[in-house]
């Protein structure tokens, strides 16, 4: 279940009242982003990863500066290396990678002489059991949608998190949801991806990730800042992830270093 | 009984000023009601012009003067009714009721507040305003239906978050923090669906008086206002109905004699039915109310009046039967008047009062139920020991039980567990004392004291955390955590887990320069006991109220107030300016990304800080003729600060004072009603403030396929100004004067110029094509209303 669910549902209402218009905003100066998600798919030896540099812009620029340059290296706990190689526009790439599950990382980068630290565990994660989909009564006076939904089981004696992703062909953008199972420990529970302008034929690629506790603060904090707003909407908080800038502890890193075991699967609405 | 007064006055007057023993004092006691229903008046003055002394009748219409034997011409005036004098030989006590009659209705104006002459100049009452409910009646509002809460809007100092939210906000203080009685029973949701009505019934309503400040010792509880509500008793003379026919909701009330003169009921019910026109256009999604107020009154004797009142109201708003969210508010009460002498009258009101609020997600799965119930018990005593003196005290006691949340599956498939949050407790006594004296013809005095305490009751597991603190600040990511409790300790049914308890001095003093002219001052301490968990800018159906306990402190409020008044051309314009200092320590402040619903430990979210607000306050009234109202204007501040707890914290926005969510710089209202003719009545409002405090992004970037904005600090930009004008019009066919049945036509335009007011603004991603938008969400443009009211 997903509580953070409630809050938009109550945008529906009033979707129909908003308008986009012009604001006269200010840019800070810019930060750096490390897009650094280890995602290791089910059924496969993890081996490629990515990692995304780039930093802060104005808001409504149209283009997203990428930082090239910088040294990444990801060590496990045995000290083994696993470098990854600027390919350019910001991209880093490693093809050696060795996911473990329960294993803690540490992530390193070197740029412009400052080094930027982070650490995290692969979490691993249940399969989906099965993906169903339910036709429910439109809300208001929308027509009919289709609501899918995303089972899994939860292992009864651990406090797990779980994240969602899903990526339909007609959206330009994913939709990301976190749980954790403090209201369903052990139980079969499915994840509703609840998006009213899907219909037959529509492709949603779904994803189910693994995560730590931390990583969970952390995406809680940012799927209410992008999905969220409204007059419900709680004062924007500062989205604080794990990387540090060493030796300047005030310095504020955006995205966040996570390794994730994850299970795939692309469904067709029919 | 005689004797035990005479002691007590004397005791008294020992301590305190004058007493006179050369000459012989009677006291002229009684009730005043209206003639036509018997329906007791409130705040009706009685005057003794030879001695320029004077009293009001109190809540309960009973009023009570101690003067010198003579002779007098008592003068007994109300707004709306005709002045009756009468001469008076007082050489013993004398118990002398009054019936007043209704002016006449050619010559009958609506008058909007009845402070007048040299009542409201000389009283040191200050930061209060008195709405007639008549006056209410004929200002226009949203889809014109009378709302009692939207006309205190317009009153200097009173905002609310914006259109469609719940609540109000007095002297930037939080909606949570008003202490809202109806009929001395408490109410927790003031408003119906999302804030567009409140819950009282105008048509049962007799009276209503907004204390913003100088709050007098026998209120407690909250930190920032009192609304205190009283209903009509109902008339024991005749059978009456009021009923009224409108676009969105109708209302019908009937009231009439038990026991002719003696005994009365009233009952009266409101539904709306807006979501019906939703099912013609296909819509299946539904938000509707219905309330409910019923009350029996009895007099048993001159000196014994018993009340039985009780309130009923629902909210229900549902998206298509799937999500459906149900609230509302249930008391009841059983109030007693008593005199036991005529200078010594007392009132015990018994009172429960119920709040429920719940969740039905069918398509997750899950069904949630909350509430709050309060047992309530009060006795309070006015003792009116000279024209000079006025002692009240009193004593009340409140047992809360609060269920934050029952868990249930909706349906068999759902991977829901049944869950209980824990039962709260808690038990709040309190017992108060407090003076009204005239220490000369020009200096008057208010002082009082309050004690209150507050008890966290069990039964409860409690969590032990490390270095008592909840909340852990971890430097190397520079956020504040929850943290994990290292033990739990059982506290068994009604052990004290934590208790308060705080004095709370209260006191006012008027200098009056002459009829005219008067400088008050006044400073109140309130301590807030129950806390409104809510990060959001206006209260939303999700909110929870939780006592203190070990971490959570209550709230304490200091408010100093200083004010200028001045009645203009006989009391044809009134002018009132203000000004006012109010700080409050712990308020509460959350952690960023806190996660309210469904919070076990809501101690691991909450930071400790405290607000502050100042601020000017302006009002020109016109109290008599054809053209009445009145323009206020509030120039003030409001602002928040949570510091860290120690060097290495840099608390919420670096432990800096920032704008609360309420701060509003500017605040102008004016309202105004105008009789044309016998048939013809106008009214107009106008609404004109600085715009919401809101967060702006100052960045965007790009994170795992997601724009996401970065956002500023908090609170620091402003929405676009919100203003508004609304227009009604009034028709009276020309029938009705003298008629038993009477009937009129409302016509009412809300925002007349369509501004499309900014209730948000939000940063996002367009889902189609992915750019940064802003937008901005805006809910009432223009909104016509009629309705058809009657009176038999």
């Amino acid at each position: 279940m997903n509580k953070y669910i409630l809050l938009p549902l109550l945008l529906i209402v009033f979707a129909s009242c908003e308008k986009a218009i012009g604001v006269d905003l200010e840019t800070a100066a810019p930060r750096l982003v490390v897009d650094a998600a280890i995602n290791w798919e089910k059924g496969t030896d993890g081996k490629e990863q990515h990692i995304k540099l780039s930093t802060t812009t104005g808001y409504f620029s149209a283009i997203i500066p990428t930082v090239s340059g910088a040294t990444i290296v990801v060590r496990n706990s045995a000290n083994t290396e696993f470098p990854f190689t600027d390919s350019g526009n910001g991209d880093y790439v490693c093809t050696n990678f060795e996911p473990v599950i329960g294993e803690t990382y540490t992530l390193t980068i070197n740029l412009n002489g400052q080094t930027y630290t982070a650490s995290e565990t692969l979490i691993d994660v249940p399969p989906i059991d099965k993906i169903e989909q339910k036709t429910e009564t439109g809300f208001g006076s929308e027509d009919d949608r289709i609501d899918v939904k995303t089972f899994f089981t939860d292992p009864a004696n651990t406090n797990d998190f779980y994240m969602t992703r899903y990526q339909t062909n007609i959206n330009a953008i994913p939709a990301y949801g976190v749980t954790d199972d403090e209201f369903f420990q052990g139980n079969q529970v499915f994840d509703l991806y609840l998006n009213p302008d899907i219909k037959q034929g529509d492709v949603i690629a779904i994803r189910l990730y693994g995560i730590s506790e931390q990583y969970f603060n952390y995406m809680s904090i940012l799927t209410s800042i992008v999905g969220g707003g409204g007059p419900f909407a709680t004062a924007p908080a500062t989205l604080r992830g794990n990387v540090r800038h060493v030796g300047n502890p005030n310095d504020l890193v955006l995205g966040y270093f996570s390794l994730s075991e994850i299970d795939k699967r692309t469904y067709i609405v029919y | 009984m005689q004797i035990r007064q005479k002691y007590l006055s004397l005791f008294l007057f020992l301590l305190l000023f004058q007493f006179s023993f050369s000459q012989q004092k009677f006291t002229l006691s009684g009730t005043i009601a209206d003639s036509q229903n018997n329906e007791t008046l409130i705040g009706v003055n009685v005057t003794i012009p030879e001695l320029k002394t004077g009293v009001t009748t109190n809540e309960y219409g009973f009023y009570s003067i101690t003067v010198p034997s003579g002779t007098y011409t008592v003068q007994i005036s109300f707004v709306g009714y005709q002045t009756v004098e009468q001469s008076i030989a007082l050489d013993k006590n004398t118990k002398l009721n009054y019936k007043l009659s209704g002016e006449e209705e050619q010559l009958q104006e609506v008058v909007v507040t009845d402070n007048r002459k040299a009542t409201n100049i000389r009283k040191a009452e200050m930061s209060v305003n008195k709405l007639s409910i008549q006056s209410i009646k004929k200002m226009p509002v949203v889809m014109g239906e009378v709302d009692v809460l939207k006309s205190i809007l317009l009153l200097p100092g009173v905002t609310n978050a914006g259109e469609g939210a719940s609540g109000f906000n007095v002297r930037g203080g939080g909606a949570d923090q008003n202490l809202i009685l109806l009929d001395e029973a408490n109410i927790f949701n003031s408003s119906h669906v999302f804030g567009f009505f409140s819950v009282f019934n105008p048509d049962a309503i007799k009276d209503l008086k907004l204390y913003k400040g100088g709050i007098p010792a026998r209120y407690g509880g909250r930190a920032s206002s009192v609304l205190d509500i009283y209903q009509k008793d109902g008339s024991s003379k005749g059978f009456h109905v009021n009923g009224g026919i409108g676009l969105v909701s109708s209302r019908l009330l009937a009231e009439g004699p038990i026991v002719k003169d003696k005994g009365s009921f009233l009952v009266g019910g409101r539904a709306s039915y807006a979501h019906l026109f939703l099912k013609l256009t296909d819509n299946k999604n539904a938000a509707y109310f219905y309330d409910l107020n019923a009350k029996l009154s009895y007099k048993l004797n001159p000196n014994n009046s018993l009340y039985l009142s009780g309130y009923f109201g629902r909210d229900l708003f549902s998206l298509s039967e799937q999500f459906e969210n149900v609230y509302g508010n249930a008391t009841l009460n059983l109030r007693w008047n008593h005199l036991y002498s005529d200078k010594l009258f007392s009132n015990l009101s018994l009172i429960y009062s119920d709040y429920y609020y719940g969740l039905d997600l069918d398509f997750i799965g899950f069904k949630w139920d909350s509430g709050i119930k309060n047992y309530n018990i009060k006795y309070d005593f006015k003792n009116y020991i000279s024209d000079n003196f006025k002692l009240n005290y009193g004593v009340n006691a409140i047992y809360y039980a609060f269920n934050p949340g029952t868990l249930k599956p909706s349906n068999a498939d759902s991977g829901i567990n049944y869950d209980q949050l824990e039962r709260k407790h808690a038990f709040e006594p309190a017992a108060y004392i407090d003076a009204e004296q005239n220490i000369s013809k020009k200096i008057s005095l208010y002082y009082g004291l309050r004690y209150s305490l507050f008890y966290r009751l069990g039964e409860t597991n409690s969590n032990i955390y490390a270095n008592n603190e909840a909340v852990v600040f971890n430097p190397v990511f520079q956020i504040y955590e929850k943290a994990k409790p290292i033990a739990s300790t059982y506290y068994g049914k009604n052990k004290t887990i934590a208790d308060y308890n705080y004095l709370e001095p209260r006191a006012a003093i008027a200098y009056q320069f002459n009829d005219n002219n008067s400088i008050k001052a006044s400073y109140n301490r309130m301590v807030q006991y129950l806390q409104l968990i809510s990060n959001t800018s206006s209260p939303t159906p999700l909110d929870i109220w939780t006592p203190s306990d070990q971490f959570i402190k209550p709230q304490i409020a200091n408010q100093v107030a200083l004010g200028f008044f001045r009645n203009f051309k006989d009391s044809e314009y009134s002018l009132e300016a203000e000004t006012f200092y109010k700080k409050i320590d712990n308020r509460l402040d959350y952690i960023d990304g806190a996660d309210l619903i469904a919070n076990k430990a809501l101690e691991q979210i909450l930071l400790n800080g405290e607000m502050r607000s100042y601020g000017l306050e302006l009002m020109l009234r016109k109290n008599e003729g054809r053209l009445n109202g009145w323009i206020s204007y509030t120039l003030s501040k409001s602002q928040q600060r949570t510091p860290g707890r120690n060097a290495n914290e840099p608390g919420i926005n670096n432990g800096q004072w920032y704008s609360s969510v309420y701060d509003k710089l500017h605040n102008l209202a004016a309202t105004a009603s105008y009789k044309y003719t016998e048939k013809w009545s106008f009214g107009a409002n106008f609404a004109l403030q600085s715009g919401q405090p809101v967060t702006y992004p100052n960045a965007q970037y790009k994170y795992q396929g997601l724009t996401i904005p970065n956002y500023g600090q908090r609170n620091e930009n402003r929405l676009p100004a919100y203003h508004h004008l609304d227009l009604s019009a009034t028709l009276t066919p020309r029938k009705n004067i003298g008629r038993k049945w009477q009937s009129e036509w409302v016509f009412s335009l809300y925002n007349v110029y369509n501004r499309a007011n900014a209730a948000s603004i939000s940063f996002r991603q367009n889902y189609s094509n992915g750019n940064n938008e802003a937008l901005r969400l805006s809910i009432f443009g223009v909104v016509p209303g009629i309705s058809y009211n009657v009176k038999f």
